[in-house]
């Protein structure tokens, strides 16, 4: 098992920017997932650490040895494609053991591994079967397995998930957690699907524009964003314009109305925005939290939530509440009352 | 009604494109059992196979046949690979490049080779060796559409830069990647471009004209100027060999198939 540490890493094209200044130390048997739009970078950080891109600048070592002199086929890192990638000529099991064959291993070491690799990924049945004959799931269970085989220092995921139906990602997120977990391997995971990088990783490294902008666990990463790019993309944010108006106690007005936030500070004199999250914002008024009233706009009907929209002075807000039997829907118009928390708003 | 109308017309059509092909073949075949007055004999085929001078060219154009295959195999199939990988903006340069012997006349062409390297420094038409290199270099260019379109063609219908990612990040080197991943995804592209480029060969007329060797095309010219049923017979037997081919190149295909059971995202 090991630890990956990137320094400094630049990549350009040109005069384009495609990775800049990244920095990022990942630990032993820790589940690290890249998030971010699609261009921001992060497949392009993914494919250095395989070795099929090349830093403009910076280092990048794994257990304090530097890679970026290695080729691809000597780093021992093992890659997963979104595309599977498997052989067309070749079975499940030659797939499997390939790298193993091309490592020069006994055929008796090679049908061990990939009888044991097999069972990991839960499908021994299919040993003797060629890609066209496995859907897509199995074919990026065997594209998992075929990278675990040769026992990687590091595995690379590149959007293993995006080419599958909905169900099937859910189960098969669940299934490479299991697996990493098991073998407590050290795990990139490109992705732009927050709920995949959310449920799976140890850490979320949140990129855009080249640039990391966030690193933290999925609970910092959602609770408590470093900038207004990383609270509008990983989930739902209400963004409300707002004036401080004493930065010792975090009052803020909107529209007239006063609330609390919990980091007034550093943000007299300049515009500024309350980001509310709309699971945390309650219907009715409460004695102590911040109460404000709006307009119903529209009420949806999303399944296990219901999204109410409300206007406030102009400002759309969205409140998220759980599906209940004795939910009584507002009328579009009408007047709502609504309260949240001091600590879970703050200004961005 | 439309439909039977619609039946008919296909059925017509289908049977007249059937006779078109079919009557000429039948005419020659039937021309080439005649050659013993008033009876229907294999004459002008034992004339044929007995001939030395057949059987000699014959060898020799199988022979220049596998080595021009094997040079353009082993010459095109990393060229068009580095060009998906590495520079795909070459593509269009490759295939302007490729479609260059079907614009120029293959007279002139050999013209050129002949006026080339038929004089020092790149005196080539010396020896019958020498004059055999040039052939297959010859032969390499005139088949050139066929086999580069091919093998083009059967490295679109594979994801050559992941599979060669994938390859790689399994420890695979370049040469490894080559011959146990590109070779058989690209297998079948390979065979059908190498049998048009053989039977091009096989058939080619001009550069063993021009230059003197004993070729297959230029035997059957030869015999079709002075003859009047054993060119009949060699047209015979040379649809044989292509049939024969086709035949070889079926079965080959449908060896590397696999039985699909069901594909899907899921």
């Amino acid at each position: 098992m090991s630890t990956l540490n990137f320094s400094n890493i630049n990549k350009y094209y040109g005069n384009t920017p495609a990775v800049v200044d990244f920095n990022l130390s990942i630990q032993e048997g820790e589940f690290v997932s890249f998030l971010g739009p699609s261009g921001c970078g992060k497949t392009t950080t993914l494919r250095m650490v395989a070795g099929f891109e090349q830093p403009t600048s910076g280092s990048l070592k794994i257990n304090d040895a530097e890679i970026l002199t290695l080729p691809a086929n000597k780093r021992n890192v093992g890659m997963v494609f979104q595309s599977y990638a498997l052989f067309p000529n070749m079975t499940v099991a030659d797939n499997i053991g390939f790298g193993l064959k091309v490592a020069k291993k006994s055929k008796k070491e090679i049908d061990m591994k990939v009888d044991q690799t097999l069972n990991l990924i839960r499908m021994p049945e299919l040993r003797d079967r060629y890609p066209s004959q496995l859907s897509g799931g199995q074919q990026q269970r065997v594209a998992l397995a075929r990278a675990l085989a040769i026992e990687p220092k590091v595995l690379l995921l590149d959007e293993p998930l995006s080419a599958l139906d909905a169900k099937i990602r859910v189960e098969l997120r669940a299934e490479i957690r299991r697996i990493q977990q098991q073998l407590n391997i050290t795990t990139i995971y490109v992705t732009h699907d927050q709920e995949e990088a959310l449920s799976l990783s140890d850490r979320i490294v949140v990129m855009d524009n080249s640039h990391i902008e966030q690193v933290g666990t999925p609970a910092q990463i959602y609770n408590d964003p470093a900038s207004k790019f990383v609270a509008e993309f990983i989930g739902h944010i209400n963004l409300l314009p707002v004036t401080v108006t004493n930065s010792e106690s975090g009052e803020v007005s909107i529209h007239g109305n006063t609330v609390k936030v919990k980091n007034a500070r550093n943000f007299e004199n300049r515009p500024t925005m309350l980001a509310v999250r709309p699971e945390e914002l309650n219907p009715g008024t409460v004695v102590g939290a911040n109460n404000l009233t709006g307009i119903v706009e529209s009420v949806t009907y999303l399944g296990s939530i219901i999204r109410i929209r409300l206007d406030i002075g102009g400002e759309g807000v969205s409140i998220d509440l759980f599906n209940d039997r004795k939910f009584i829907s507002p009328q579009i118009g009408q007047s709502y009352d609504f309260n949240f928390p001091v600590e879970a708003s703050w200004l961005i | 009604m439309k439909k039977k109308s619609a039946n008919f017309w296909s059925y017509f059509w289908g049977f007249s494109a059937l006779l078109y092909f079919t009557l000429p073949l039948y005419g020659t075949l039937d021309f080439s059992l005649r050659m013993k007055k008033g009876e229907i004999s294999l004459m002008a085929y034992q004339v044929v196979l007995s001939d030395p001078k057949f059987l000699e060219s014959f060898r020799y154009s199988i022979v220049m046949g596998l080595i021009t295959v094997t040079i353009s195999i082993l010459l095109f199939v990393p060229t068009v690979y580095w060009t998906y990988l590495k520079v795909p903006k070459f593509r269009p340069i490759l295939e302007v490049i490729s479609i260059l012997p079907f614009i120029i006349p293959t007279i002139v062409f050999v013209f050129g080779l002949i006026r080339t390297f038929s004089r020092p420094p790149l005196l080539m038409t010396l020896t019958p060796l020498k004059t055999d290199v040039l052939m297959v270099a010859g032969y390499i260019v005139l088949t050139m559409p066929y086999m580069f379109r091919s093998i083009d063609v059967g490295m679109k219908s594979i994801d050559v830069k992941t599979l060669t990612e994938a390859a790689q990040s399994l420890g695979a080197n370049w040469i490894q990647v080559l011959l146990e991943i590109i070779f058989p995804g690209v297998k079948l592209a390979i065979i059908s471009g190498a049998l048009i480029s053989f039977a091009l060969v096989i058939g080619e007329l001009i550069l063993g004209d021009f230059l003197v060797r004993p070729a297959l095309g230029a035997y059957m010219v030869l015999v079709g100027r002075s003859r009047a049923y054993e060119p009949a017979a060699l047209s015979i037997m040379s649809y044989a060999i292509t049939w024969l081919v086709l035949g070889f190149f079926l079965i080959v295909s449908n060896g590397g198939k696999t039985k699909t059971y069901w594909v899907g995202k899921g």
